[in-house]
């Protein structure tokens, strides 16, 4: 009996490893149960920092100051990928967030798996001017017949200029409006020295823009099948591969592309670069360090303009209790009114979200300040949404490969390239 | 009483020891191989039982395939030259100088800075454009390489900084089998008059046998599992030339959602270093030389 003190140390120790568990989560159960007096906590998670999450911040301190019954509790996650696997898992785990972003093309695969709420009744309900959101935001907020998010930080893909160089090779400054003009804009720009017309790393969101200015789409319109091995998404390649091939465009592949395209518009290596709406304010610091003059374009078109948009809604998590529901619904709701998304459009150069907030007399001033951020705005006319199927995110990755492969390996021809990727895509889509 | 609890006194020792290993270890490769026969997207609760389906589809996926082989490559040449470069390193500075020791503290730095700040600096180091190492190639009137840019490379690039970061501990546990061998042999061995080459062949390698066996079959399990410079340095890419087996589970669990599909490339996972880890075992009584 000598050691019986030691015995029931152990197990006592062990049981309360075991039972340091169970008070955990019936903590966290008592957390989320809604009770009668002081405001409901809810959470939110966002994605990137710097500029996009200094805004996101701000709007939750605002938020969180203009009334007391709601507190949220704002927090960073990555990019949109690490974000988007973070609330699948919390989701799993029972500790979800009340509201998130899902990047757009990935509303579809959330919504359809049950894990965002259907926020038609809350709209119903409090009579939403839907009428007011921008039209051509609105396209990846519907999964069947329902809306399971509102436009937030939402772009489109623009083109950057630099004004400087093109001046200087004697060429107009406000930019090619055509692939044609383009393609001979990118071949006087490149020069001897290592200059190329563009760095253009291969992203598939660039590509539905390729795809929709020749005319086509990435995938057919129930997205049951991949049609961009017809003619207009082979032309995008090959009009792509051209340039390539003559050296007036340069192609970096691996994880770092879309840095070393960065890199080389700042350091004027490149005269042009496409890039998101919601680089504008970055871009433009860049310009000014670099003693350069920016401007802004419509990506040019082939047979006619055309782009997607790109960016986030805002959603809301379904598996919590009424009240916090309401609670989130009332956070989403201010998010996006007018005052909001015009303070989230001028903090980082996002879009704003509604025909009224593009109206108001804050947005037209900074448009007559900075043209540069008009570009955008215009350009929504062209603008459709990006594909929602589910399986949209493991498809991207087939088309990119396939993609990249017919640029760079000289045995593959780009309708075989994409015959391929079209038949592994199509085993996916249903 | 006191004879209950004799009996049972020994099972409440090893209790805490054995709930840890069930609730980590046991619990999750069970739960595992349950998800691997099954399709389940991480929330739905009903996981639908598909038999062997996921296997099926994993055996005619290209970039499984593809990550298999990757997988069979690295292991291949870093765990291959890594083990050489030790051997030779540690009979190298196995000298009891200061000069000695303080090569041996310098090969072992990097063992002990973290996986993720080397990938970002080799990142650097490589960068097409600015990377310090076609800078040098340049210099010395090299063709440059594309590095972690081009499938071609990118692999190797890989390799290259897996032995960096392994070699310096694989030296080190080297040279502690050197000197763990008695004197005397060599003593002996120089009363025949052997040359330096068969006294190599007929003591010193025979003596760490067990020492660089352990190694090589720790560095296989550990480079089967390549993942952070992976996820960091090219997330798989260019052309799934850098997938490797645990970053494509990671993929299809977290990125794609497909739980089963996963769990079933997790499967084929352990059943590689099971393998592994039997040899280890069966090889480790019979082949190796232990005085």
């Amino acid at each position: 009996m000598r050691n019986y003190p030691l015995a029931f140390a152990i197990a006592s120790s062990a049981a309360l490893i075991l039972g340091g568990c169970t008070n955990e989560s019936e903590e966290s159960a008592a957390q989320s149960t809604p009770s009668g007096d002081g405001p409901v906590e809810i959470e939110f998670w966002y994605a990137f920092g710097d500029k996009i999450g200094e805004n996101n911040e701000a709007l939750v301190e605002e938020f969180n100051a203009s009334q007391d019954e709601i507190v949220v509790n704002a927090h960073y996650q990555g990019d949109y990928a690490d974000l988007h696997s973070q609330t699948q898992a919390s989701v799993a785990a029972g500790n979800a967030p009340h509201v998130t972003l899902n990047e757009i093309a990935s509303m579809g695969a959330f919504a359809e798996a049950g894990m965002t709420e259907d926020l038609t009744p809350y709209i119903e309900n409090d009579d939403v001017d839907l009428d007011d959101f921008v039209e051509g935001l609105m396209g990846n907020s519907y999964v069947n017949d329902g809306i399971y998010g509102l436009p937030y930080l939402r772009s489109t893909p623009i083109l950057y200029l630099n004004k400087t160089l093109l001046e200087e090779e004697g060429l107009d400054p406000e930019g090619p409006q055509t692939w044609e003009e383009f393609e001979q804009y990118s071949e006087t720009l490149s020069n001897d020295e290592g200059r190329v017309g563009i760095t253009l790393p291969v992203n598939v969101w660039f590509y539905e823009a390729f795809v929709k200015q020749s005319g086509g789409s990435v995938l057919n319109e129930d997205e049951t099948e991949a049609s961009f091995n017809e003619a207009p998404g082979v032309e995008a390649v090959d009009y792509i591969k051209g340039m390539y091939d003559s050296g007036s465009i340069k192609v970096p592949t691996g994880d770092e592309a879309g840095q070393i395209a960065l890199q080389d518009f700042s350091n004027q290596q490149s005269a042009m670069a496409f890039s998101s709406t919601a680089d504008l304010t970055n871009y433009m610091s860049i310009a000014e360090e670099n003693g350069f003059e920016l401007n802004t374009a419509f990506m040019p078109k082939n047979e006619q303009f055309g782009t997607p948009t790109g960016g986030a809604n805002l959603v809301m998590i379904s598996s919590h209790p009424e009240e916090e529901k309401t609670a989130a619904w009332e956070f989403i709701k201010w998010m996006t009114e007018p005052e909001q998304t015009i303070t989230a459009s001028q903090n980082t150069g996002y879009l704003p979200m509604r025909q009224s907030a593009i109206e108001s007399d804050e947005m037209q001033a900074l448009y007559e300040e900075v043209p540069q951020f008009k570009v955008a705005v215009d350009q929504l006319e062209y603008a459709g949404p990006r594909p929602l199927n589910a399986n949209y995110s493991e498809a991207q990755n087939i088309l990119r490969d396939a993609i990249t492969s017919a640029l760079i390996q000289e045995d593959v021809t780009t309708q075989e390239a994409l015959d391929e990727a079209t038949e592994r895509i199509n085993g996916l889509l249903n | 009483m006191s004879r209950w609890l004799e009996r049972f006194r020994p099972y409440l020792m090893v209790a805490p020891a054995i709930i840890v290993f069930v609730l980590f270890f046991i619990y999750p490769i069970g739960y595992m191989i349950y998800l691997s026969f099954h399709e389940w997207d991480f929330i739905s609760p009903d996981k639908q039982f598909v038999g062997l389906d996921n296997f099926a589809g994993l055996s005619e996926h290209p970039e499984f395939l593809k990550s298999l082989e990757n997988t069979f490559v690295f292991t291949f040449f870093s765990v291959g030259i890594t083990t050489v470069l030790a051997l030779l390193l540690a009979l190298w500075i196995n000298r009891p100088t200061r000069f000695y020791g303080f090569v041996q503290g310098a090969v072992f730095s990097p063992h002990i800075i973290s996986l993720v700040s080397i990938a970002m600096l080799w990142m650097w180091l490589m960068d097409p454009q600015y990377g310090l190492l076609n800078w040098g190639l340049e210099m010395f009137g090299l063709p440059q390489s594309e590095w972690l840019a081009s499938p071609e490379t990118a692999l190797y690039s890989i390799i290259l900084v897996a032995i960096w970061k392994s070699i310096g501990f694989n030296t080190l546990i080297i040279i502690a089998g050197l000197q763990s061998i008695p004197p005397h042999l060599y003593e002996a061995a120089a009363l025949d008059q052997s040359s330096r080459f068969t006294s190599f062949a007929k003591i010193t390698f025979p003596m760490i046998s067990p020492t660089l066996f352990f190694l090589i079959i720790m560095n296989l399990i550990g480079s089967f599992q390549v993942f952070e410079t992976i996820d960091i340095m090219t997330q798989g890419g260019p052309l799934q030339s850098t997938n490797t087996l645990v970053y494509y589970i990671y993929e299809y669990g977290f990125r794609f959602f497909q739980l089963g599909y996963a769990s079933s490339a997790g499967v084929i996972l352990l059943i590689v270093l099971s393998i592994l880890t039997v040899l280890y075992f069966f090889l480790m009584s019979r082949r190796v030389h232990y005085q």
